[in-house]
């Protein structure tokens, strides 16, 4: 049975000061089945890619003190070996996918070992079988959905049988039924095959009752390592460092959105006309006869399955795509009639990968850069300028390049340099990917109040409840491109066959 | 075991080795109608593939912009003599421009030599997209792993190759995301137009970087290395089987015939040797190769 040993591990990267890993001691016997959080750029990634060698191996950074599997210390031997006892897997099924039918994916690692085609073909058949994709062997790995993909990349290491099963956020991609799916698979390879598993995640609540361990880390320290019983009586660090909290300290219920903080306007903004989208390539229709209304001063949450639709449609109200038929109007302009930079200052848009707005050398100028565009005067453009980076916590970093901030950052920045440019509709794509609680709450309190004051209009996509029960006004159901209901987040939370036709029940 | 879900009848290093020689063939080429074959085959390989429409499409894009563009630039920009002028698109004595450029004319060698460049430069262009349409992304880390390609290079060339198409979907995404925040490419200002291109290339570049690194991360997690990729297993056959094998033999021979019998004539127009039961090749040689 396998046991890690990790001793007084430290680590930086290459051309930087700061260290990421600090001193951790850890020991984790076999089958423990381990919850990894903490903020965001605290070193879990770090932590999880020095346990099964690549950054001893692959990394030019400082390395001291040692992790060791099974007694052997894993920056001594191959990542060949250590594969065979470790297996990663990583955040985002794209990015991991290398090949293009499934069957080929699973054994790319299995052939890299060099087992023989029987002995691959074997494997290959019983990994598809343990992640409940059996019979997708000739399947085309681009033609799945996100949770489908993530169930492919696991069995992808799955198949390699390793002792220690490393994830690192491995739903935060998935919609609710993906992740209740691949947690189901995770958990099963724990408690049936004896696999030990550390799972890395913002989302305390959903593994907490998977775990018997949790470790909390903070600025590269492992600063709490507790048995699943003690977490409750340690809500006050979590709460501290901004991790989401376990179980009872419920978020969504400690905030719930009160119906008295919502406006209610009859002026219309923008208008959804029988919308239709269908991307070249796709025989189906993305978005399909979707009608409706939203006025100024309200938050819409956009709530579906990964692959339902959602960035589809806010790409086509924020006018990036031209719908097949039907329109979007913004204060009665149909958008289709105006140029793309004719709509700047009244639609923004913040993609759920934020890097694909970044263009500036500076924070300062990426929150420039929208607001200089349209010409506005200095003196104003200054001031609006600070104001945006005191609100979004960015006035310390407003010389730093933004690629070399940690995902949350980055993603504050790119909600500041679109909020810069007072858009009457902000559309904020899947907020929650990779962000904790802390930076999430932050950004989507500034954004709703501000919202809310100014009479704007805020319509962000998301999987997560919480975050819809917190702050939405109202709720669009979206399944395989079809609106399917149109209301308030409690009538659709009420409605549990509802919530299950849009996969949204854990 | 060999699976019937991949339309690839030729093994991944076969399409590079046919590449290469098609490379060689076409520097070493100088006669339209040679390279005309040269084309033809090409157009035949990719034919073989059962391309779809919207690779059809994009095909006759590239070769369109390819063959207009060396075809016009060599037809304005020869400057070999003798040349003959066709038509003359800017007189010597038109003020400034002509005065300054000694008149801008098209030349019908110019035409005759970009004809040439065109035909060389597509029949590579064909192979290359073939290659692409018809090889999974780990055949071909593989087969360049077989050649003996460096480790680092293979990689580098199949996660590129791989990373096409989330390329161009995310150079579009960024583009029009700059002008939703205002912006305008296209101005009077052509130093705020490149300066525009340029920044936008940088989320671009920086998010490729990243994919790169993850896809890096996750294949090495699974074992896989450069140095031990000769000793990889495969699911699938992937042996060169009696098609590949007489294909290059056959590219192979012609590469040789065609390198020997421009020695031959190499020798004979230099005056290093002359044979004249040769007279037969120097006038092959000088009129179809």
């Amino acid at each position: 049975m396998v046991s890690i040993q990790i001793e007084e591990l430290s680590y930086t990267y290459p051309n930087r000061e700061s260290v990421t890993l600090n001193g951790i001691n850890a020991q984790i016997t076999a089958n423990d089945f381990v919850l990894l959080t903490g903020p965001t750029g605290c070193g879990k990634s770090t932590l999880l890619r020095t346990i099964n060698g690549l950054i001893s191996h692959s990394s030019s950074g400082t390395l001291t003190g040692s992790v060791q599997v099974n007694d052997q210390n894993v920056a001594e031997q191959p990542l060949t070996t250590t594969c065979q006892q470790v297996a990663l897997l990583f955040q985002n099924p794209d990015d991991q996918l290398f090949c293009t039918f499934v069957e080929d994916e699973i054994a790319f690692g299995l052939e890299n070992l060099g087992f023989p085609p029987k002995k691959i073909k074997e494997r290959v058949t019983l990994a598809l079988e343990q992640v409940g994709l059996s019979g997708y062997e000739t399947r085309r790995v681009n033609q799945l959905s996100g949770g489908e993909k993530q169930r492919v990349a696991l069995a992808s290491i799955c198949a390699m049988q390793p002792q220690v099963l490393l994830l690192d956020e491995p739903t935060s991609h998935l919609d609710p039924r993906a992740t209740r799916d691949i947690l189901n698979i995770v958990k099963q390879f724990n408690t049936e095959l004896g696999i030990t598993i550390i799972l890395a995640t913002h989302r305390v609540k959903q593994v907490q009752h998977l775990c018997d361990r949790v470790w909390l880390m903070h600025e590269g320290e492992l600063c709490l390592d507790l048995t699943q019983s003690e977490i409750f009586e340690n809500t006050k660090v979590f709460r501290n460092l901004g991790v989401e909290l376990p179980e009872q300290e419920d978020f969504a219920k400690n905030t719930t959105h009160s119906s008295s903080y919502r406006t209610q306007s009859n002026d219309t903004l923008l208008e959804v006309q029988n919308l239709y989208y269908q991307y070249p390539s796709s025989a189906e229709p993305a978005v399909k006869d979707i009608l409706f209304e939203v006025p100024r001063g309200e938050v819409v949450a956009i709530m579906g399955e990964n692959g339902s639709g959602k960035t589809t449609f806010l790409h086509l109200i924020a006018g990036l795509l031209q719908p097949t038929t039907g329109q979007v109007t913004v204060d009665g302009n149909n958008i289709k009639r105006l140029k793309l930079h004719q709509l700047a200052g009244k639609i923004g848009i913040v993609f759920q990968n934020p890097d694909l707005i970044l263009q500036a050398m500076t924070v300062r100028t990426e929150v420039e850069f929208g607001p200089k565009n349209l010409k506005m005067q200095s003196d104003k453009l200054h001031s609006l300028v600070n104001d945006t980076l005191t609100q979004f916590k960015l006035s310390d970093l407003s010389e730093e390049a933004p690629y070399s901030l940690s995902r949350g950052q980055r993603q504050r920045v790119a909600v500041a340099s679109t909020f810069s440019l007072l858009p009457d509709i902000f559309l904020l794509d899947e907020p929650t990917t990779g962000q904790d609680m802390q930076h999430l709450q932050h950004v989507m309190n500034e954004l709703s109040n501000q919202i809310r004051q100014e009479n704007k209009t805020l319509i962000f996509a998301t999987h997560n409840i919480e975050l819809t029960q917190k702050y939405a006004d109202r709720v669009l159901l979206i399944h395989e491109g079809e609106m399917i209901f149109d209301g308030s987040p409690a009538a659709a939370l009420a409605d549990s066959q509802l919530l299950e036709k849009a996969s949204l029940v854990y | 075991m060999k699976t019937t879900h991949h339309n690839l009848n030729l093994d991944a290093r076969t399409k590079i080795i046919i590449m290469m020689i098609c490379g060689c063939l076409v520097i070493l080429l100088d006669s339209p109608s040679a390279l005309l074959i040269c084309f033809l085959a090409s157009i035949l390989l990719v034919a073989s593939s059962f391309p779809t429409l919207k690779q059809i499409r994009l095909l006759l894009i590239f070769l369109f912009f390819t063959t207009w563009g060396l075809i016009y630039s060599q037809g304005m920009f020869y400057n070999t003599f003798p040349r003959t002028v066709l038509i003359t698109l800017v007189p010597a004595d038109f003020p400034l421009i002509g005065e300054w450029t000694g008149g801008i004319q098209i030349y019908r060698e110019g035409l005759y030599h970009g004809i040439i460049q065109s035909l060389r430069f597509n029949t590579t262009l064909v192979i290359g997209c073939y290659i692409v349409w018809t090889t999974q992304p780990r055949d071909l880390l593989l087969a360049l792993s077989q050649l003996r390609v460096p480790g680092a290079l293979a990689f580098m060339v199949t996660t590129a190759l791989h990373f096409i198409p989330v390329i161009a979907s995310e150079t579009a995404v960024v583009l029009r995301s700059q002008r939703l925040r205002g912006f305008r490419y296209l101005r009077f200002n052509l130093f705020a137009t490149v300066r525009g291109f340029i920044n936008s290339f940088r989320p671009i570049l920086a998010g490729n970087i990243r994919h790169a690194t993850n896809l890096g991360e996750s294949v090495e997690s699974r074992g896989f290395s450069p140095e031990t990729a000769t000793q990889r297993t495969s699911l699938r056959t992937s042996e060169m089987g009696g098609l590949d094998y007489s294909l290059l033999a056959l590219l192979s021979l012609c590469l040789i015939g065609v390198i020997a019998l421009k020695v031959v004539y190499f020798c004979y127009a230099n005056g290093i040797y002359y044979g004249s039961w040769l007279r037969g090749i120097y006038t092959f040689t000088r009129e179809m190769l």
